[in-house]
């Protein structure tokens, strides 16, 4: 029998290092023994993925069953208005969202908020062509807006995915990103209503954003208020 | 509570303990846990197999799969065939999917001279399980051609259940008062690097019941405490050595059997755990205090009237009539987040003694030691458990996380306490010295 030199134990006779500290086993009067079958099988095995595809086949089918039915009742009701159009694109849109994360595996974070958004611009596109005033203000105001929004969501999503940082940065984080995404909300309605810009409600949730986040800051920083903080709220 | 009607379709209601682990339960996570019992020559799988056949029908509330209510979850009677045992893995104690395998929540494997059972905590918890495997080891060795009577503890796998064996004791002995901990201070958490799904790294040491019990003895300490102790004091140097600006408290989680204090033959859940602690800001402790603090915690904490009190907290918790009409899902959700604060936060560890494995003389005779596994925890740190049978004590670390520190420490203490230790391990080892991990 061996011991490990650095640890003290006595390890199994085919063993080639110990398992705690993994110095590797040098015993001259005892070379490893490579007959006997080890303390523990070697054959790896694991159990297979939790399939999700039945509820996925079942939201599927509910959302198919809800734009067909819709389609089918708009012939009748109001066929002068395509209202129907409405409901088949935002199944459409749920669809993109829900099933294809069932379905696919591991699909990394960004592609999938990047598919999200391209769903929500489509249906918004989809809607700017049934409505009056055409497809201009889908280009000049909801594209740019979808945009950003989009970016913002894209930029949250990567910066919060791992979830090491603390509460206290996440929602210094989050109040920021909303802080910006009603100061180019407003440039982009300025811009496409008055063709300049004149802030004035974003100046205030900016302002308000700010307000709340710079006492966050100021609690992240100071050791002792970071900690007080996490007695009160058991963080 | 079993419904008895003429199909066998009997379900049980999940027990207090029950509902916690099947909310934890998730893709990549289920509490589970596993016995071993090393013979004394290699097993022969379909001798164990009968074996298997004639037990189960004595255990009806092992022979259980889950089933999804609209409110809660429960156990309903599995009347798929099964359950097989099979041949075992590297990695054990994988998660349950309640889809697959016919359903079981129970698992069977042999390896050499190796017999293991793994079960699902919502079936039963660990002094439960060990009732079906002491009894499955009688009727395996009987098959074998052994003659092994039915005592210490051996059921009878010619006579039906008793009703006692199947009830809920929590619901049993509820009290009238219940009794609601503040919320513990949050702990040391001593996590690592996860491993990629699925490795379970599992180390096991070995040692002499009778020279751990002389030496915790020299403490004025039981084995449980003693080595309650050593493993506090592993954690508090590990947490020293990482110099932070503050230390944590360290504080372990020790499920204790409720069955010695409220006499009950339940093979269900009837657990609850006690916290032991040191809190390293209040000053140094030298390791015969820390063995005297876990010595007078357990002591004066582990009583009759408080433990009931705490399980009667929880029990009326989950028979609350606001509480019962939300909808599993989300119960479950809201018991798992309840749980990430009051059973993870305020613990760094999980140690629990399933002391002396009971068997007569003639089992004695064939089984040459037991082990125990208790599955992943919900973070990336090492649980520890221990059982012993005749003179070995099994002391096993498991974990999902790729350092060693915990388990290398805990028996480098033990070694320079002047206790032999005997190690095996899953664990990978390169022998040209390398290491997934930096290691000391
Ligand atoms: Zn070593």
């Amino acid at each position: 029998m061996s011991y490990c030199v650095n640890c003290g134990v006595e390890l199994d006779g085919t063993a080639h290092a110990c398992p705690l500290c993994q110095t590797p086993v040098m015993n001259p009067r005892q070379p490893v023994d490579t007959f006997s079958p080890p303390p523990f099988p070697t054959r790896r095995k694991e159990v297979p993925p939790v399939s999700k595809r039945i509820l996925a086949v079942l939201l599927s089918a509910m959302l198919a069953s809800a734009a067909v039915c819709c389609g089918v009742l708009n012939l009748v009701l109001k066929p002068e208005l395509h209202w129907s159009v409405f409901v088949i694109g935002a199944a459409i849109m749920v669809w993109i969202w829900l099933v294809p994360p069932l379905l696919l595996r591991g699909i990394p974070l960004p592609v999938r908020l990047l598919l999200d958004i391209v769903a929500v611009g489509l249906y918004v596109y989809l809607i700017s062509r049934d409505v009056r005033g055409g497809t201009g203000w889908f280009l000049g105001l909801a594209l740019p807006i979808i945009l950003t929004g989009g970016a913002v969501v894209l930029f949250l999503g990567l910066v919060l995915q791992n979830g090491k940082r603390s509460i206290l940065s996440g929602i210094t984080i989050v109040i920021g990103a909303a802080g910006a995404v009603s100061f180019f909300a407003e440039l982009f309605v300025d811009r496409w209503l008055y063709q300049c810009w004149t802030p004035e409600w974003s100046l205030i949730v900016v302002t308000i954003c700010a307000a709340l986040i710079v006492p966050l800051i100021i609690v992240r920083r100071v050791p002792s208020l970071r900690e007080e903080a996490r007695r009160r709220f058991h963080m | 509570m079993p419904r008895q009607r003429e199909d066998h379709k009997d379900w049980y209601k999940l027990d207090n303990a029950g509902v916690l682990y099947t909310a934890l339960q998730k893709e990549e996570y289920s509490a589970l846990y596993r016995f071993s019992a090393v013979m004394d020559r290699p097993v022969d799988p379909a001798a164990l197999q009968r074996a298997l056949d004639k037990t189960m029908p004595r255990f009806p509330s092992f022979r259980v799969r889950m089933r999804r209510g609209y409110f809660w979850n429960y156990l309903e009677f599995n009347d798929a065939p099964g359950p097989f045992v099979k041949e075992d893995m590297s990695n054990p104690c994988q998660p349950v999917r309640y889809r697959e395998d016919s359903g079981w929540l129970i698992r069977f494997f042999y390896y050499e001279r190796r017999i293991s059972l793994e079960v699902f905590h919502a079936v039963s918890d660990g002094a439960g399980s060990l009732v079906l495997f002491r009894t499955l080891l009688a009727v395996y060795l009987r098959e074998l051609g052994h003659e092994i009577p039915n005592t210490c503890g051996v059921r009878d796998v010619d006579t039906p259940p008793e009703p006692e064996e199947l009830e809920d004791a929590y619901a049993r002995y509820i009290g009238k008062t219940s009794l609601h901990g503040g919320r513990e201070r949050t702990a040391y958490p001593n996590t690592g690097t996860p491993e990629p799904f699925y490795t379970l790294n599992t180390t096991m040491g070995f040692v002499s019941v009778a020279q751990v019990k002389e030496k915790a003895k020299s403490y004025g300490a039981s084995v449980t405490e003693y080595l309650t102790a050593v493993l506090i004091q592993t954690i508090l140097d590990k947490q020293h050595r990482e110099n932070p600006r503050r230390e944590k408290p360290v504080a372990l989680a020790i499920p204790i059997d409720l069955r010695s204090f409220f006499p009950s033959e339940t093979v269900r859940n009837f657990i609850l755990t006690a916290r032991p602690s040191i809190d390293p800001a209040l000053g140094e402790y030298s390791f015969p205090e820390i063995v005297a603090q876990v010595h007078h915690y357990l002591r004066l904490n582990v009583n009759r009237q408080r433990l009931r009190a705490v399980f009667t907290g929880n029990v009326r918790y989950q028979s609350n009539k606001l509480f019962t009409i939300i909808p599993s899902i989300f119960k479950n959700r809201g018991v798992s987040f309840v749980y990430k604060s009051t059973g993870v936060r305020p613990y760094s560890g999980t140690y629990t003694n399933l002391g002396v494995f009971q068997v007569s003389p003639e089992m004695a005779a064939h089984i040459e030691r037991m082990e125990i596994i208790l599955g992943q925890a919900t973070v990336p740190r090492v649980h520890c458990a221990s059982i012993s049978c005749g003179d070995i004590l099994n002391i096993t670390f498991a974990g999902t996380l790729c350092e060693s520190d915990t388990e290398r420490e805990f028996f480098r203490f033990l070694v320079r306490e002047g206790i032999h230790v005997r190690v095996e391990s899953n664990r990978r080892c390169d022998p040209k010295g390398g290491s997934p991990c930096p290691t000391a």
